[in-house]
Parts: structure tokens; C-alpha cells; sequence
């Protein structure tokens, strides 16, 4: 719904995702911002904000497989491990470039991605959930057992700088830059991606396969299409991950992690790339104000004890999720389009 | 005349006396040269009820060396806690944060996650990390910046097995089974550890078989009744406490009480006896790491431990994480020492430390027979020459220690 006194006069416009000056200048700033947060903010906060935007890409393919499509993914992580895998083997053994090795890593991840697109051609519910964690168990034991030569095996694999011409990226900054960029083309591509006709079969699919069928989309096809985009992003955003924290193993993509991912889409908003984007940072921001907050407390009052404190924050954390799957299921995207409703309605709330 | 003399006599005398007053002054006055250590800890992920002990062990360390060592130097350390959940994507986005505001010229590790996220940093930021566990195969690379007191596992249950072939008489190797999982890429090295060094000593060990179950086994008495066949002497397991319990269970219900457990120290003895509802069940069982053993006994390394509770204020039991803690803290003060007697207090800086540490020892009466005299190379992130470990069993119901300064073997590289 947009605000009184702004219509679309024509296709171009009632398409367009930013319709009123007030939001331009509004992403403009958030943009500006963006760019500006290694001049104005510290080392921390930098660090915080790239593993934000990598999360971010692996979320956004994770909403579009899941939010979208409605293809309930729990291999998420499995799937970023691919590509931190391609990417990293590609940079450690075949000195690809860090703009080949990002892309190909998204590529092996969409193709590992595929293989469980089809398998959701067929099933779907549980049956669905529980083949995409047995990908979680495949990508483990699969780098776990194949030969060491290959893939690392249980030794990981160190990751070379990424450099262009000649230049290495040698601070934090120079990573957020890159996460940035790549963030920013990824989440562009996930917007243009839900307004084709790829995103309304997604959308078809999830409310209803058997009739969306009969409308005469491909069901398996487009399932198929859903995971494979899924898993690219997961790819791009593993890759990133491989070249931010230069040594990866299999233990740094776990079940534990794609559930991570799944709380995000949750707590953002299913069905939104803006409340993907936004349930990174809720969920991320309430991660690191947990590991702040508890020594910090227990540091200044001692007569705390560590054990209630430490345990507390656990329950928190938990109780964030619970809450948000209590009182409001459709994610805090949905509260603010209420809210925004309201004010745009307002003083006529009907 | 009179009065000339008189004035000079006031003159040496004010000069006598005020003297001292400035040396004193000065003295008191002598500027400490603060640094600060990083002290990484899992307070809310999977080791939190073991942290509290851990952290305590440091802090206490650090504020021993403050006032017995620390002062005479000139040097203060500051420790301050980061919580990171025993998560890579944690550590990761924590460090950067920790190098700006706390300057740290040394880091206190957990686990797999902090040298995951931080082993291709730390040579670009200078700073060594100081871990508390074994070394891993897959971490034995040269020109380490992270440090483990003791050698990899493989190379502590290897030590073991010299030294039962020859308690036991053994004729040949010692048989043994490897219990372990495919949860962790550190337990699967364990596996590739053991295999090497008994392919290389067919003579003093022989792998029967790995067994690889879940990593919190429920029941193993299947598996054990299959490799149980072979006349099997030991079970090596150095995973976890739940393995610990499981492996134990299968035995007593195989009645085989002629096959021993080897331990190694996060599931030891005392710990995995917590868990199987007493350490009696563990009767004539081992435990075995180049670190001290928190028994009763009166060793050096209790006498340090009860001294910082009386002095420094440590509440943490005397336990394995305990002793953990005080293994990776004084390694971490006596080489800030050592850079200090070498660059000066002045000039302490992360490189410094990780030179002191690559070429001073740490000697076992520096730590208090916490550890052994450790000796770092630019080989590997452990000392890979001149270690020992001690042995622990429960005997008669009581935990004890059965041999202590049992040399390390050569372990080659895998």
C-alpha cells in the first residue's frame, strides 16, 4: 500500500521497488552509511558488519528457497561449505583469483543444491526437512572420508588472501568492502529474481503445488530452480566466508548452524528478502550483545554468579526465538508493514 | 671559616639524608608498564560448565605473577574475558575487536574454534596464542603462532603404551582399539595419529581396529563384542566423557575386565567417574597427559594451587580445568618474562613474547610440575622433543597418580 498521494501511472512505476523521493533519500543514506562504517565505527563493529553481510547472502538464498519457494531447507550450512570448499581449493591449489573463485564456489554449491532440488520434486514436509540435513551429513562425512589430497580432510584448508592486481587485502576493511559488494549484487539479483516469473512460480508453488500445476507451471522444475538459487547464494556467501576467515574445516558449517539460518527467515519475516536482511541483524546483534553483556556483568558485579548469568543469556537467546514463534510468526517485517499501514491510514484506521 | 664548615656539614648531611628519600621515592614511583592478555573463553556454548574454573586458574595466575614477578619487572598484566560461544563465526568477529581496543601481547585459547578462525591471523596481527589442550596433526605446521604445552594426543597415548608394555611385561606390542567419531575433524586426526605411529612401531603398538560410533554413544557392546574377538590389552579413547562411559558400560556387560580404558585429560578419569555415578567403576583404568593430575597427592602443582587460593583469590576446585587454566597462563607469563629480560619491560610486544617462547624454555619448576620443561621450535606448535607425561588409575577407589615423567616417544609427523 503506498502513501496518499502516490500512484502509479504507469507499469515502470507500480513496479518500481522505491516509489517516493523520502525512500531514496532513506536508502541513499542507509547506502552512504554503509560505506561510511570503516571511517566512522571501529575494528569490532567492521568485523561484526562483514559476518553480517556474508550471513546475509546464505539468508537471502535460504528465503528464497525456503520463504519463497516454500522448500523447507535445513542443509543451508552444507551448502555454504561447498562453496567455502570450491573457492578455497580453487585460491589454495589452483591460485584462482579471488572474482573466478567467488563465483565458481556458488556455482559447485548450485549444482550440490540441484541434487536435493530434484529429491524435493518428490517429497516434500518432513520427508523434504530430513533429506537437506542428510546433504549437512553428506557434505561432513564427504570431506571427512574422501582422500585428504582432495579436500583437506580432517587438516581444513588454509585460504590464501584474496588480491587484485597485486594489491592484497590486508585489513579488516578492505574484507568489509568486498562482503559489501558482493552482498549488495546478490541482494539486487534476489529483488529482481522474486518479481520474475521465476519468483510468482516460487510464490504459486508454496501456496499451492497441485494447483499452481494445473496453471501450468513446471512443479518439479521449478523446486528444482528454487534449490539451486538457494544453494548459490549459499555458495557465494560460503565462499566469501572462506576468504574472510582464511582456514576452513568441516566443523565450521553444522546442522546447528543452518537451524541458526532458519531462525533468521523466522524472526526477519518468511517471505521477504528485506525481513531476511533484517533477521541477520537482529539475531547476529543479539548474539554478540550476549557475549558482551555476560562477562561484562559478571566483571562489574560480581555477586553474580557466572553460572546464573552465563545461563541466562542461553535462555535469552532461546527466548528471542520462542517468543517471535509465539507472538508474532510472521516476523518483525510483518509488524513493521502494520505499523506503516497504520500510520499511512491514519487518523482513519479502517 | 667556622660557619663555611658548618654549612657544608648541613650540606651532607641534608644530602645524607635526603638520599634515600628520593631513592625510596623513585622506587615507588617506578613506572609499571601495563600490557594486557586476551583472555578467550566459552561461557555460553558447549564448555561453559567447565569455563568458571578455567578463567579463574588465569586470572589468579596473572595476579600471582603481578605481585611476585611483575613488580621486580616493571611490568602489569591486565586479563580481560571474551566470550565466544566455542564458535569460529564468533571468534571471528570478535577478534578484530580484541586487537584494536585491548593490544593484547598474548591470547588464551579454548579450542578448535579459536585456532580455526585465528591460525592465518595471528601471523599478520603478531600475536601468539597460548593454547590448554594437545596439539592436532592438522596443526602441525612450522613457524607456529598458536602454542600447545603438551604434544598432539597420538603422542601422549604413545607415551603410554612404552610405558605398560614394559609395567605389564608385554611380549610384542600392545594391542589396542581406537574408539572415536566422525563429529570432529580433531578426533579423525586422532585416528590418522595412532595409525601412523603404529605403522611406523609395529613393534610396540598394533591398531587392531577404530571403531567410529556417534559422538555421544548410548551403547558400544555390539561393536566391543566384534573387536573384542582379537586379544585386545587397551581402548584408547580421547574423545569425550559420554564415549568414556559407554565404552565402560560394553565391558562390564562383555564381563572383560582384562581390557584396559585409556583416557586422555578433558575425559579423564575423575571427570567420565562424575558421569558413571562414581570413579570406582574405573577401577584399574588410565588417564594419561603431559599436564598435572589433580589428585590429592601433595605434588608441587597443588601446593601452587592452594597458594593462589590463599593468596589470589582462586575459587576454582582443583580439577582438570583448573589445571588447564594454570598450564596455558604460566606458560603465557614466563614468556612475557623472558621478552621482558630481553627487549626490556618497555618494549614487550606480541612478537617478542612468541620469540621468547621459540627460544627460552619454559622449565617444569618456572610452571611448579604444572608441565614439563617445554622446549618450542620453529618446527611445530608443541614441543616435539624432551616431553613427558603422567599417568593416572584409581586404585583401591582412589584416584592416583601410578607414574609421572614418562617420556614422550618419537611420533613422526602424519
Amino acid at each position: 500500500m503506498d502513501a496518499a498521494g502516490i500512484f502509479a501511472t504507469n507499469y515502470r512505476r507500480d513496479q518500481a521497488l522505491v516509489r517516493t523521493r523520502w525512500q531514496w533519500l532513506c536508502l541513499g543514506l542507509f547506502i552512504l552509511g554503509l560505506v561510511c562504517l570503516p571511517l566512522l565505527l571501529g575494528s569490532r563493529i567492521i568485523a561484526i558488519a562483514t559476518v553480517m553481510l556474508i550471513y546475509a547472502i546464505v539468508v537471502v538464498g535460504l528465503q528464497i528457497n525456503t520463504g519463497y519457494a516454500g522448500q523447507i531447507n535445513l542443509g543451508q550450512a552444507a551448502f555454504m561449505g561447498v562453496g567455502a570448499y570450491t573457492a578455497a581449493i580453487l585460491a589454495a591449489k589452483a591460485g584462482a583469483p579471488f572474482w573466478l573463485a567467488i563465483p565458481l564456489g556458488g556455482v559447485s554449491s548450485a549444482a550440490f543444491g540441484f541434487i536435493f532440488g530434484l529429491s524435493a520434486a518428490r517429497i516434500k514436509g518432513f520427508y523434504l526437512a530430513l533429506s537437506t540435513i542428510a546433504a549437512q551429513f553428506i557434505f561432513h562425512f564427504a570431506i571427512l572420508n574422501l582422500p585428504q589430497s582432495w579436500l583437506g580432510g580432517s587438516n581444513g584448508v588454509a585460504v590464501p588472501r584474496p588480491e587484485i592486481f597485486g594489491a592484497k587485502f590486508t585489513d579488516d576493511s578492505a574484507m568489509y568492502y568486498l562482503s559489501l559488494i558482493v552482498a549488495a549484487v546478490m541482494i539486487c539479483g534476489a529483488y529482481g529474481i522474486i518479481r520474475s516469473r521465476h519468483g510468482r512460480a516460487f510464490v504459486a508453488v508454496r501456496d499451492d503445488d497441485v494447483a499452481s500445476g494445473m496453471m501450468g507451471i513446471n512443479i518439479a522444475r521449478t523446486k528444482a530452480v528454487a534449490f539451486l538459487l538457494g544453494a548459490f547464494y549459499a555458495g557465494i556467501g560460503g565462499a566469501l566466508w572462506a576468504y574472510y576467515v582464511r582456514f576452513i574445516a568441516v566443523d565450521q558449517f553444522t546442522l546447528i548452524m543452518s537451524i541458526w539460518f532458519i531462525a533468521m527467515i523466522i524472526v526477519g519475516g518468511m517471505g521477504s528478502i528485506t525481513g531476511a536482511l533484517v533477521g541477520v541483524f537482529v539475531i547476529k546483534a543479539v548474539q554478540e550483545l550476549i557475549t558482551n553483556i555476560g562477562p561484562a556483568l559478571v566483571q562489574n558485579y560480581p555477586f553474580l554468579s557466572g553460572d546464573i548469568v552465563f545461563a541466562a543469556m542461553n535462555v535469552f537467546l532461546g527466548s528471542v526465538i520462542a517468543a517471535f514463534l509465539i507472538f508474532e510468526p510472521r516476523g518483525l517485517m510483518h509488524r513493521w508493514n502494520i505499523l506503516k499501514r497504520s500510520y499511512r491510514l491514519w487518523p482513519f484506521p479502517y | 671559616m667556622a660557619r663555611t664548615i658548618r654549612s657544608r656539614i648541613t650540606a651532607t648531611l641534608a644530602a645524607a639524608f635526603m638520599v634515600p628519600i628520593v631513592a625510596l621515592a623513585s622506587g615507588q614511583a617506578r613506572a609499571e608498564t601495563v600490557y594486557n592478555i586476551a583472555s578467550l573463553a566459552d561461557f555460553t556454548g558447549p564448555y561453559a560448565d567447565i569455563m568458571k574454573d578455567q578463567t579463574g586458574a588465569r586470572r589468579a595466575v596473572v595476579d600471582w605473577w603481578n605481585t611476585e614477578v611483575g613488580k621486580d619487572l616493571g611490568v602489569r598484566l591486565g586479563i580481560h574475558e571474551y566470550d565466544h560461544r566455542y564458535d569460529a563465526a564468533q571468534v571471528a568477529s570478535l577478534w578484530p575487536g580484541i586487537k584494536s581496543e585491548l593490544n593484547p601481547i598474548a591470547a588464551l585459547g579454548v579450542g578448535g574454534p579459536d585456532v580455526a578462525a585465528l591460525q592465518e591471523r595471528l601471523p599478520d596481527d603478531k600475536i601468539p596464542m597460548i593454547m590448554p589442550t594437545a596439539g592436532y596433526g592438522y596443526a602441525w605446521k612450522p613457524e607456529p603462532w598458536i602454542f600447545n604445552p603438551r604434544a598432539t594426543y597420538a603422542h601422549e597415548a604413545a607415551a603410554f603404551y612404552d610405558w605398560y608394555k614394559k609395567e605389564k611385561g608385554i611380549e610384542g606390542p600392545v594391542k589396542i582399539v581406537l574408539l572415536t567419531s566422525e563429529a570432529s575433524p580433531a578426533y579423525v586426526d586422532i585416528h590418522h595419529g595412532m595409525e601412523k605411529y603404529a605403522a611406523e612401531n609395529p613393534d610396540k603398538v598394533k591398531l587392531v581396529e577404530a571403531v567410529y560410533a556417534e559422538v555421544q554413544p548410548s551403547d558400544l557392546t555390539a561393536q566391543f563384542h566384534r573387536v573384542l574377538r582379537n586379544d585386545v590389552d587397551a581402548i584408547q579413547i580421547q574423545t569425550n566423557t559420554a564415549a568414556v562411559v559407554a565404552a565402560k558400560r560394553a565391558l562390564q556387560a562383555l564381563s572383560r575386565s582384562d581390557v584396559v580404558l585409556v583416557t586422555s585429560s578433558h575425559n579423564g578419569l575423575s571427570v567420565s567417574g562424575r558421569a558413571a555415578g562414581g570413579i570406582g567403576v574405573f577401577e584399574g583404568d588410565y588417564e594419561v597427559y603431559g599436564q598435572a593430575i589433580p589428585t590429592e597427592e601433595p605434588t608441587d602443582a597443588r601446593k601452587f594451587y592452594e597458594s593462589l587460593g590463599k593468596d589470589h583469590g582462586l575459587k576454582a576446585g582443583w580439577n582438570i580445568a583448573t589445571v588447564m587454566g594454570l598450564n596455558q597462563t604460566l606458560v603465557a607469563v614466563r614468556a612475557i618474562e623472558s621478552a621482558a629480560q630481553e627487549v626490556g619491560p618497555e618494549k614487550i610486544s606480541g612478537a617478542a613474547v612468541r620469540e621468547a617462547l621459540l627460544s627460552d624454555p619454559v622449565t617444569s619448576q618456572e610452571t611448579f610440575g604444572v608441565l614439563p620443561t617445554l622446549r618450542y621450535s620453529r618446527e611445530a606448535p608443541f614441543p616435539v622433543e624432551g616431553l613427558s607425561v603422567n599417568i593416572g588409575t584409581v586404585k583401591n577407589g582412589a584416584y592416583s597418580i601410578t607414574a609421572e615423567d614418562v617420556p614422550v616417544p618419537q611420533v613422526n609427523k602424519w
